[in-house]
């Protein structure tokens, strides 16, 4: 066998074997293929749709190699294409998986490849029918794998990558045979009393009354019976599997059904038949000539019928709560029988009666029985499963996108009504650290929701490469934060983001809150020079951009000059000199307020750059800003105000501290100077009361 | 009877047409000869059920379900050709002709022959499924060609094989079927196909397929189902499948004919596959006879009874079992109607 040449340029391979892969001219390399199938001895060439290639061991057939890029596309988080070689044996179960290249950009820095190359080898010994859960617990039905922790959607996408190359294989192969590969799930117990087998659907019912048989049996051209009340039931048919314990057991009670199951043969099943009415369904054939000629059941393209043999009958049932039937039996049916237990069948009812020539009337009814998914094993992927992954991403995080709905109509609401709140300087305060709070502890520690200038970055490249909603959809939180971000930046500038829902940017302002009330002096810079080191952020934001558009994973490296990484989303836990790093910035950020935000931020520098578009000027000024006073100024957390008194829109992330002076008589000078005015007046005696003066207007 | 004999499988030009389609996919509209108007996908099965070519095609805004609901319609046909196949050795209905008897029919079996003796009683022997004795002389007689062929079989062999002819000597009980004579042998040809279409049709009423058409026949043009009202189909003539003498308006119906064109013995077209079980020679009343019935079956047996049966009992007939109109097209061209 000819192997192609060692494996070093293995995406290359990997590429030409999508290319060629229909006339079969493409080959793994041994080494590539010994990784994700050990025992391997033989490979053949790289066939077929989806191009997979054949492996032999012991000479024989063994299973499939195949290149998920080929099978599926697939494409990672970051949008550029992801490969993993994956092994699949004939039991299709994962013989191994294989990082083959990605362009994760969040593992480029901080988690290491070979994290990623240890989350992938997770996947060996898989049954790829299974659901497989990342991040969750192992259970029936369910494998859990742990995630790269810090690359929770890379994990995601690379797992779905695998399992449905692995599938697509699988089910052009035939691996997983007609069942899907499932099975019936025989162990599983719950003690259940009858109407919880009903609506578990182990049982299942049908109740036919004296007038839908004779309607039936008129039809079929037998003369009307007299005398029979029409809603009395004929029968009422009861039927189920029950080979598994959750029903047989339930039904037999437990010494029965474990005697049932000393005897059971390899591949038997038992099916359970009650009634009670008027018809029987056993009838008497069974005892003369050894068919039950009244039932019979069809599954797929098999009609079975029951004999004497088979039968078994039930007198009473260990079961609580169960209704009085007059006829009760199990059938045993054997292997040979070709009844597969996990698939729908019916049980058909035939009644007969003799028309006036003496000729048979016959009416028909039929029983359909599904086994309850929970009973099944390994189902066939359902619908839930195949949803896309964006979809299952945002259902499991459910919870977490309604908190985070609920602050965003907060924070609307802060700024719809910012006037009546900066009126009352104690509530705004309250608010304003506890949703600062909320935006550190839970948007950022908990939930990893920090926007960053990656982001910026990868929709820059989605816009010039080929824009997918997928991709963003990925992350439920980051998406609708960014759409907020969108719209409020259109209405009022990027403050609301910045100000309010950058955790980065709330730790540095609590800490620096903190700082102050432990009286850690705090330094201004002289404006000259405080204004000369704005610039330093959109340069390091142009810089990043530019150089993305030639390679994405230097421009990540370039924004570490963010410390949203190694502060929020790791929790501080990284290689040292990020963590100095840190250190350093909140350090500064002790003496100088948000000095990060002020100087340094590239994601805030990209959101200034359009932020003159801006609808609504909602922050209020007075003549006498700037000149002479200058109180806001001082108090601005980011010395967003000029010495003559203009805010800048650029800078200013809309903390509203301006505004608190604004309304308060105590702060803002020129209130104080009206207050006092008002005072002498009153001292005076005159009856002028104007407390307040007009906002912005004169005083 | 010489059981071995083999089989004589001759091609009948009978089409079999089941279409399902849900609330939305009857809106979107669907022809019988394929293309959906809108973008509603169709998914579609071509096959062979009892010798017919059959289509069933499901309009359904989920293409998923409507391959699980197509591959439950097709493992239903094979399940039911099992029982009433006349070329497949272990059919029961093989067994059941081979051997005079069969025990543990299934219930299709049971209920077809209860059918099939019904309209026997109703036609007054006109339809008989017990024809099969005549109907295998006159397959092998004219399978050899030839000038000599050309008169018929002997008269003799005719009217030794209409003396097995008679449905009430099948005895029908649940768990045994049994002819009363030796020799005697059933065919299901004029109703199993319909029997069949009724089930599938059942089975996409089952999963919400509100709006089903079934056609079976030699002869039908290509019918649409406008957004909204009932389906359209067209009749046409033997032999030229692309005059429509008539139309007819479908809802939730089953539309079945019988000509004896579509399954001649001889160049002639004077023997062919609809039999005359009192004369034993093929009926000439008809050159197609159409109807329109609730249920397939019925549409499938009163379409081949109302070749053979005079005309005048087609009111009778239909009124019997519940089906609503009998079209039938002369040699001479001339339409007739029948209503129930």
């Amino acid at each position: 066998m000819g192997w192609l040449r060692a494996g070093l340029l293995a995406s290359l391979i990997v590429f030409s074997a999508q290319a060629r892969g229909a006339d079969g001219a493409g080959e793994f390399a041994r080494a590539q293929v010994l990784a994700v199938f050990p025992g391997a001895e033989r490979v053949g060439p790289i066939t077929g749709t989806p191009p997979a290639a054949t492996v032999y061991a012991k000479g024989k057939r063994a299973g499939y190699v195949f290149s998920s890029l080929a099978v599926i596309g697939s494409t990672g988080y970051s949008g550029k294409p992801l490969d993993v070689l994956i092994g699949l044996d004939l039991s299709g179960r994962i013989t191994g998986a294989k990082l083959i290249a990605h362009q994760e950009p969040i593992l480029v820095i901080g988690i290491a490849t070979r994290d990623l190359e240890a989350f992938v080898a997770r996947f060996r010994g898989i049954d790829a029918r299974g659901r497989i859960e990342v991040g969750g617990r192992s259970k029936p039905g369910q494998v859990g794998i742990d995630g790269v922790s810090g690359a929770t959607v890379s994990s995601l996408v690379i797992a779905d990558t695998i399992v449905r190359s692995a599938r697509k294989v699988a089910r052009a192969k035939g691996v997983f045979g007609s069942g899907g590969g499932s099975r019936l799930d025989i162990d599983k117990f719950k003690p259940l009393d009858w109407p919880g087998l009903i609506a578990l659907g182990g049982i299942v019912r049908r109740r036919i009354t004296n007038a839908e048989v004779d309607r039936e049996l008129e039809r079929s051209g037998a003369d009307p019976p007299g005398g029979r009340a029409a809603n009395a039931s004929f029968i009422e048919l009861y039927a189920g599997l029950a080979t598994p314990a959750m029903v047989g057991r339930n039904l037999l009670g437990q010494r029965a059904y474990n005697r049932l199951l000393a005897d059971r043969r390899a591949g038997e099943q038992f099916i359970f038949i009650g009634a009670s009415g008027l018809y029987s369904f056993k009838g008497t054939a069974y005892r003369t000539k050894g068919i039950f000629d009244r039932i019979q059941i069809v599954q797929g393209t098999r009609t079975l019928r029951l004999t004497a043999g088979q039968h078994v009958r039930l007198d009473e049932l260990a079961i609580d709560g169960d209704p009085a039937l007059r006829e009760m039996a199990y059938f045993k049916l054997p292997s040979t029988m070709g009844f597969d237990p996990v698939k729908p069948w019916r049980l058909e009812l035939l009644v007969t009666r003799p028309r006036g020539d003496a000729t048979l009337a016959v009416a028909r009814f039929a029983l359909a029985y599904r086994p309850p998914p929970t009973l099944v094993i390994g189902s066939p992927p359902t619908a839930r499963a195949t949803r896309p992954l964006w979809k299952q991403i945002w259902i499991r995080r459910t919870a977490d996108i309604a908190v985070l709905v609920v602050a965003l109509i907060a924070l609307t609401a802060i700024v719809f009504f910012q006037d009546q709140i900066e009126q009352r300087p104690r509530l705004y305060r309250g608010i304003r650290f506890a949703f600062l709070g909320f935006t550190v502890v839970w948007l950022g520690w908990w939930a990893g929701a920090q926007l960053s200038v990656v982001h910026v970055l990868s929709f820059t490249q989605a816009l010039l490469t080929g824009f997918h909603w997928e991709l963003f959809l990925l992350e439920p939180l980051i998406f609708i934060l960014w759409s907020y971000v969108a719209v409020t930046m259109l209405f009022w500038g990027r403050g609301v983001f910045c100000g309010w829902l950058c955790p980065f940017g709330a730790l540095q302002e609590l800490s620096n809150h903190i700082a102050r009330a432990l009286k850690v002096p705090q330094l201004t810079l002289p404006w000259g020079l405080h204004e000369r080191l704005w610039p330093i952020k959109y340069i390091l934001f142009l810089g990043i951009l530019a150089v993305s558009l030639g390679s994405i994973s230097l421009a990540v490296y370039g924004a570490e000059v963010e410390p949203f990484k190694t502060a929020i989303v790791l929790h501080f836990l990284r290689a040292w000199p990020y963590v100095l790093y840190v250190g350093l910035l909140l350090l500064a950020g002790l003496f100088v307020e948000r000095v990060f935000c002020r100087y340094l931020c590239p994601l805030g520098g990209a959101l200034a750059l359009p932020a003159r578009l801006r609808m609504f000027e909602w922050l209020k000024r007075r003549p006498e800003c700037g000149q002479p006073c200058q109180t806001c100024a001082i108090i601005c957390t980011v010395q967003a105000i000029h010495p003559e008194g203009q805010i800048n829109p650029n800078e200013c992330i809309h903390c509203l501290h301006c505004q608190i002076v604004y309304y308060n008589d105590q702060m803002c000078p020129p209130l104080i100077e009206c207050r006092k005015r008002n005072a002498r007046q009153l001292a005076r005696g005159a009856n002028d009361i104007t407390g307040k003066p007009s906002p912005g207007g004169a005083l | 009877m010489n059981r071995r004999i083999p089989p004589v499988a001759m091609e009948r030009r009978r089409v079999i047409a089941v279409i399902g389609a849900t609330a939305l996919g009857a809106i979107a509209g669907i022809s019988l000869s394929g293309r959906a108007r809108a973008k509603m996908p169709i998914s579609r099965w071509h096959g062979l059920a009892l010798g017919a070519k059959a289509e069933i095609a499901i309009v359904h805004e989920d293409a998923a379900a409507a391959r699980r609901i197509l591959k439950r319609c097709i493992d239903e046909v094979r399940r039911l050709e099992r029982i009433f196949s006349l070329f497949d050795p272990v059919s029961e209905l093989v067994r059941l002709n081979a051997r005079g008897r069969l025990a543990a029919p299934s219930h299709d079996l049971v209920a077809l022959l209860s059918s099939a003796q019904r309209f026997g009683a109703l036609t007054g022997g006109a339809f008989d499924v017990t024809v099969q004795p005549l109907w295998r002389l006159m397959a092998l007689h004219f399978r050899g060609g030839g000038t000599k062929a050309l008169a018929g079989p002997d008269r003799r062999r005719i009217e030794t094989a209409a003396r097995l002819v008679d449905y009430r000597g099948i005895e029908l009980g649940r768990a045994r079927v049994a002819f009363a004579r030796e020799g005697m042998a059933v065919t299901l040809n004029g109703i199993a196909q319909g029997y069949i279409t009724d089930r599938v049709a059942d089975l996409l009423r089952e999963e919400g397929l509100g709006s089903v058409l079934i056609s079976l026949g030699e002869f039908r043009a290509a019918g649409t189902h406008p957004s909204g009202r009932p389906w359209a189909v067209g009749l046409a003539r033997p032999g030229d499948r692309r005059t429509l003498f008539h139309r007819v308006q479908l809802s939730n119906e089953a539309i079945a004919t019988s000509a004896g064109a579509g399954l001649k013995f001889d160049p002639s077209g004077r023997h062919h596959h609809i039999l005359d079980p009192a004369t034993g020679v093929s009926a000439m009343r008809h050159a197609s006879v159409s109807v329109i019935a609730r249920q397939a079956t019925d549409a499938d047996a009163l379409s081949t009874a109302l070749s053979v049966a005079p005309w005048a009992q087609a009111p009778r007939l239909l009124a019997a079992v519940g089906a609503r109109r009998a079209i039938a097209l002369g040699f001479d061209g001339r339409v007739r109607e029948a209503h129930a």
